[in-house]
């Protein structure tokens, strides 16, 4: 496991180099269903180790731009760069392929199977004959879990018995042992407690340390506004704005989401 | 003085760990309701006949057909899928066995062919069900029609002798006793819960058939091939009851048509009694190991206790009921000692 990350990271780090690197490009990207134009030419980037909010009311068409990068649409049109290469993302596979990864709220877990069984889920290790490496996945599920600043005890606890943050940890833990390069996460603050909230947001920080780039799509501006470094807003299958924290306030943002037009600059 | 301390805290850990372990194995509870109706039997039965070696025999070796069956009926439903055409598959490869070996074939080769015809079956029930998306219920409602109709139509309803005398080895596998004691068809039971135990519990295969039954979207996410995890599970309640339709049609000696009749509800009893849930991703092959006994000892016990066999259907519908009570009881209790502080 430790060797494991630190390649990934000296690739992470080979990659710095070229100052702002680009570890997602999205460009152009068009999507109907049927007679809805749901996306209507989405320009789209993220950065390597970095936390993007992607903020926009329901139906805005966040979950369909992000679901197009993830492979389980098809754009109609536009392309996908990854790593500075052309993409071909036409499945969920492919996008596992490539290093993304999407943790869905409530969907990614089976609730009443043990922690370190969800986290190797289709993934075990098998010692012969495709006899699980129980040992293993007991321990790298917990030290996962350590790494994201979640202290678990019992890798046989069935997930039903953890708390809703604890749950998303897992969740994470996961795609971070299977070396994703870029997590997206799916309102994963939704339905959560404010405390577990912040449990989450503490998890996405943690995916940053370890050279990832996180992807947090919400319609809660408040929770983005706390940890990402960058936002992009879409509104009615368009991008409103694309502004780094620092570029702006959380009044200003809220004022761009109500008014569903971007500010004449 | 702080070490005393701190080995009785550490003392309290392992007690309480221990503690959480055994509300944990929900097979255990499974395996004292079989204990007590055990001991009620022996007790209560006329001159204690339910523990002379003649009963046990009986019991171990007759009620073991069913309870291999039970098995897989319950791996099949923690995989989140039914299975009511358990009795007729079984009783139609018990027809395509008698045939196939009264057309000359060698009895070995007969049972093999039976054991792929039953496999295929269930199969076919998969296919039908995750392809059409149709629920399994439905799928082997039909099924369980069609198969002991078609069993019916050829046989025309006679039953018919198993010439199989020549064959000693064969014979002797499926009913024989080994040390003049255990009957072979309990080894075989034994054998087919440890080998799906280790499958279940231990292998990769396993892990799939829990998440496909507990959170099948979310096995599908991770890339698990949930329609082919059912399928496998399917065809091996196929195979196995085409196995009990030998096994069965060898000891009684002869072909009926009403072979494995109202073995489908009590399989699922027998899973459900065992700790299984019906919705899937819930339940251990030690749960149903010791639920198909208890099926199986209730209903020889009220035979020795010379109580009409109505009454079986009675007791059945109590125990499952009061056993899935008491069992969503302890799950509370499980869910309250499981949480753990960050």
């Amino acid at each position: 496991m430790e060797n494991k990350r630190s390649d990934s990271e000296k690739a992470t780090t080979s990659h710095r180099k070229g100052s702002e690197s680009l570890l997602v490009r999205m460009v152009d990207i068009h999507k109907w269903f049927g007679k809805v134009y749901a996306l209507r030419g989405v320009n789209f980037k993220v950065r390597e180790g970095e936390i993007l909010g992607l903020v926009g009311d329901n139906g805005a068409g966040k979950s369909t731009l992000i679901k197009i990068l993830s492979g389980f649409h098809l754009a109609d049109k536009g392309e996908i760069y990854f790593e500075g290469k052309k993409a071909n993302i036409r499945t969920p596979k492919d996008a596992k392929r490539l290093g993304i990864e999407t943790v869905y709220q409530e969907q990614a877990l089976a609730p009443h199977v043990s922690i370190s069984r969800n986290v190797f889920m289709g993934r075990e290790p098998a010692r012969f004959l495709g006899f699980m490496n129980k040992k293993m996945m007991d321990k790298e599920s917990l030290d996962t879990l350590s790494n994201i600043g979640l202290q678990l005890k019992d890798p046989e606890a069935v997930v039903e018995t953890l708390s809703g943050g604890q749950r998303q940890g897992v969740a994470i833990a996961r795609v971070l042992y299977f070396k994703a390069k870029l997590v997206i996460l799916d309102e994963p603050t939704m339905a959560l407690s404010v405390k577990e909230s912040k449990q989450v947001m503490e998890f996405m920080k943690q995916l940053k340390d370890e050279g990832l780039s996180v992807v947090f799509i919400t319609h809660n501006l408040y929770h983005a506004y706390q940890i990402a470094e960058r936002f992009v807003i879409l509104a009615h299958g368009e991008k409103l704005a694309d502004v780094r924290r620092e570029d702006t306030s959380i009044d200003n943002l809220s004022q761009l989401i109500i008014s569903g037009r971007s500010e004449e600059k | 003085m702080k070490e005393t301390e701190g080995s009785i805290s550490q003392n309290r850990e392992v007690r309480t760990r221990f503690f959480h372990s055994l509300i944990r194995m929900r097979a255990l509870n499974v395996f004292f309701i079989f204990l007590l109706l055990g001991i009620v039997f022996a007790i209560f039965s006329p001159g204690h006949r339910f523990i002379s070696k003649e009963s046990l025999e009986v019991f171990l070796a007759l009620g073991a057909e069913f309870n291999i069956v039970a098995l897989v009926v319950g791996m099949l439903m923690i995989s989140g899928e039914f299975d009511l055409s358990v009795g007729s598959i079984l009783v139609f490869c018990s027809f395509s066995f008698i045939k196939i070996f009264d057309a000359g074939v060698n009895i070995y080769l007969a049972a093999l062919i039976a054991l792929g015809i039953g496999a295929l079956i269930g199969w076919l029930h998969g296919f039908i069900t995750v392809k059409t998306g149709i629920p399994s219920f439905i799928t082997t409602l039909g099924a369980m029609l069609f198969w002991r109709g078609i069993t019916i139509f050829w046989s025309e309803g006679f039953s018919k002798p198993l010439e199989s005398e020549q064959f000693p080895v064969f014979n002797a596998m499926f009913t024989g006793t080994i040390a003049d004691i255990v009957p072979v068809q309990f080894i075989w039971f034994v054998g087919i819960a440890l080998i799906l135990g280790l499958l279940i519990h231990f292998h990769k295969f396993g892990n799939w058939v829990y998440s496909t039954g507990d959170n099948e979207q979310a096995a599908r996410a991770m890339g698990i091939n949930t329609d082919r995890v059912k399928m496998i599970c399917f065809s091996i309640v196929g195979l196995v009851c085409s196995f009990v339709a030998i096994m069965q049609i060898v000891r009684v000696g002869s072909f009926t048509s009403r072979a494995g009749d109202g073995w489908e509800l009590k399989a699922i009893a027998a899973s459900v009694v065992g700790g299984t849930a019906l919705s899937g991703g819930i339940g251990s092959i030690l749960g149903i190991f010791w639920g198909a006994l208890i099926i199986s000892i209730i209903e020889n016990g009220l035979v020795i206790m010379r109580i009409a066999y109505s009454w079986t259907y009675t007791v059945f519908g109590v125990v499952i009921v009061s056993s899935v009570i008491i069992s969503l009881f302890i799950e509370k209790k499980r869910m309250s000692i499981g949480a753990e502080s960050t």
